[in-house]
């Protein structure tokens, strides 16, 4: 048992850095991006073609996947801020290029991992005396890393100019802040983090699939908006972390329900309900403990 | 008299433990990527294969059966919640789902039987097609489609057939693999290949259409995303007058023909395997299986429509016919 809850603490951790990509364009730029659905892949495309064909180093591949990523960011950022598209259409103008482009980079719609190298059994083998906590060790060495130094530079002047530009684009302009720049920045650093989340996802999974993307753009919100909800904080430090919370929960949430689904009478087709009603559950908890103390507190 | 009573007491534990460990079922995971009528029914004909072999469920065998519902990091995570818990054997239905319970598998003496994988080597299941030496805990059966025979099959109804149109998904693996095949096979079979690419569903019919007028037959393999519109290809295949190959038997009433095998009939094989790893077959003594028994059926219905004529040796290598609304059988195989 204690062996499911490493594995949803690796790929909550694992999807978390996606899931911060998403913060920083849904939450910090107040940008709806969705671009993700398709830059998760082409981290993951890259990652592949260049450890199966090229027998590059799993690790370089990652960094690799966070320049590609950068790439369809840019292009997303170009589309809204030269072209003058709004944002939620050039999001998706992006992503259904990057399906067509991921299947050139692949070569083949699936392409499988499971016979090199990957950064996962590397650690496996290196930091074998941890046992199973190995991989979970390196995802969250990685994950907390990129927190970090996320947090680190949203605390910067270029940091505080990309918030502001979310905030209230007309009164950073005024303070001489070029915001097409500071958007185009936040979608390529956005869509850096997705792909980098899913060259390392693929790497974990053992294949490349270009229909793997499906779907980022709604688990990426959900951790966002359960962790917002969860941990309710203004301070960066505490919004990042709260984001990869959100994603633990959604993973744990989709683990309860494969394991015990059955046992209230769910079939194997109700996987989605369950986890979306579990992330029901773990939302209405601390929102009737709010309302409760704010009812103590009024009277 | 204390002594007595600990013995006896110390013998009905033992005798309980040793009848819960005598009478714990066998676990078999089942797993596929998606739903669908074809995986369904090969999760279908593995549970009746080890019904129909004595394997009574809920007594002899408890069935974990779970579906990614197009969620490929849920593919992961059926896999390690099968490891979890301690399930014997994996049954896992198409390739991603395959790849999942590999990687998560690897290095366990848990046999990993897939299904419904077009081209395992390519997706590198196991190593080799021949060679089952090292598949370590990994064997299964594919659903590879002899593409060269059905394109032969086109040019037998017809000397003017020469250009034949294929729609399918580029973004399916096992669909753009038979593609690959078809567009290898074309030359030696004598005849062209056009090809009309739909990433969705909902472009099927404009696909289709973009066809009319340029190929002499129309072609589609087991693609999900076009079978789902099939109705749109047969209309376009009407629509231009020339026939529609359907590589999938149970769409005969959407073709002109069709040819290939039932998925169920697939997962009755994939089953069979499954009894021989239980039976003590080791998983690196079997060879990738491919499916047996393909078949060739006739639409006589949709070939009036466009006014074909099944030459005699077509309709002698035929097994079933639809004929009036009504699906006949060859009595004597």
């Amino acid at each position: 048992m204690a062996l499911l809850w490493i594995h949803a603490v690796e790929q909550g951790l694992a999807y978390g850095i996606a899931a911060l990509g998403v913060f920083l364009t849904y939450r910090v730029l107040k940008f709806p991006d969705l671009t993700v659905d398709g830059s998760f892949v082409t981290g993951a495309a890259i990652a592949s073609v260049l450890l199966v064909q090229y027998g590059f180093n799993p690790f370089a591949v990652l960094l690799l996947a966070f320049v590609a990523g950068g790439i369809a960011g840019l292009i997303t950022g170009f589309l809204n801020t030269r072209l003058g598209i709004t944002n939620l259409l050039a999001g998706v103008l992006t992503m259904i290029m990057l399906y067509s482009i991921n299947l050139r980079i692949m070569g083949r719609p699936n392409l499988s991992l499971l016979r090199v190298a990957t950064a996962t059994r590397v650690v496996d083998a290196a930091w074998s005396p941890l046992g199973p906590f190995a991989i979970l060790a390196f995802v969250a060495i990685l994950t907390l890393g990129i927190k970090l130094i996320l947090d680190g530079f949203l605390r910067t002047e270029i940091g505080f100019a990309l918030r502001a530009t979310g905030d209230s684009e007309s009164m950073i302009t005024a303070q001489g802040v070029n915001t097409k720049t500071m958007k185009i920045l936040g979608l390529a650093l956005s869509n850096g983090l997705v792909a980098l989340s899913g060259a390392l996802v693929a790497q974990y999974s053992g294949f490349a699939d270009v229909g793997m993307g499906l779907g980022t753009i709604v688990t990426g919100l959900a951790a966002v908006i359960i962790g917002g909800t969860l941990i309710r904080s203004n301070r960066v430090g505490w919004m990042t972390l709260s984001v990869l919370l959100g994603s633990l929960v959604y993973r744990i949430a989709v683990i309860l329900a494969l394991r015990y689904g059955y046992v209230v009478g769910f079939q194997a087709s109700d996987l989605k309900l369950i986890t979306s009603l579990l992330v029901i559950l773990a939302l209405v908890v601390p929102y009737v403990r709010e309302r409760r103390m704010r009812k103590v507190s009024a009277c | 008299m204390k002594r007595s009573i600990a013995v006896v007491l110390l013998a009905v534990l033992v005798g309980c433990i040793g009848l819960a460990a005598a009478s714990e079922p066998l676990r078999i995971g089942i797993c596929k990527i998606v739903e669908h009528p074809a995986l369904d029914a090969v999760e279908q004909g593995v549970i009746d294969t080890l019904t129909a072999a004595g394997y009574v469920e809920g007594v002899d065998v408890e069935y974990l059966i779970a579906s990614a519902q197009g969620d490929f990091g849920a593919a992961i995570s059926i896999a390690q919640n099968y490891q979890a818990q301690g399930v014997d054997l994996v049954v896992a239905i198409a390739t991603p789902t395959a790849q999942a319970a590999i990687e998560v598998f690897r290095g366990t003496d848990t046999p990993i039987i897939y299904g419904a994988v077009t081209d395992p080597v390519g997706a590198q299941l196991v190593l080799s097609a021949t060679d089952p030496s090292g598949n370590e805990n990994v064997t299964g059966v594919s659903d590879m489609i002899p593409v060269a025979a059905h394109l032969q099959l086109l040019k037998d109804l017809s000397p003017d057939i020469i250009t034949i149109g294929i729609v399918y998904n580029p973004g399916e693996a096992n669909s753009a693999v038979l593609t690959e095949m078809a567009l290898a096979a074309a030359p030696s079979a004598g005849v062209a290949i056009v090809t009309a690419t739909a990433d969705s569903t909902a472009n099927v019919p404009l696909a289709a259409q973009s066809l009319v007028g340029r190929v002499d037959a129309f072609y589609v393999t087991t693609d999900n995303t076009v079978v789902a519109a099939i109705d749109s290809v047969l209309a376009a295949s009407e629509e231009a007058g020339v026939p529609f190959l359907m590589a999938d038997p149970t769409s005969l009433a959407q073709s002109t023909l069709a040819a290939g095998f039932d998925y169920y009939e697939h997962g009755l094989t994939v089953g069979g395997i499954v009894l021989d790893v239980l039976s003590g077959v080791g998983t690196n003594e079997i060879p990738v299986t491919y499916q047996p028994r393909a078949e060739v059926h006739l639409n006589l219905d949709a070939a009036a429509r466009i006014g074909l004529v099944f030459p005699a040796a077509v309709i002698d290598q035929s097994a079933a016919i639809l004929y009036g609304g009504v699906v006949w059988k060859r009595q004597n195989p």
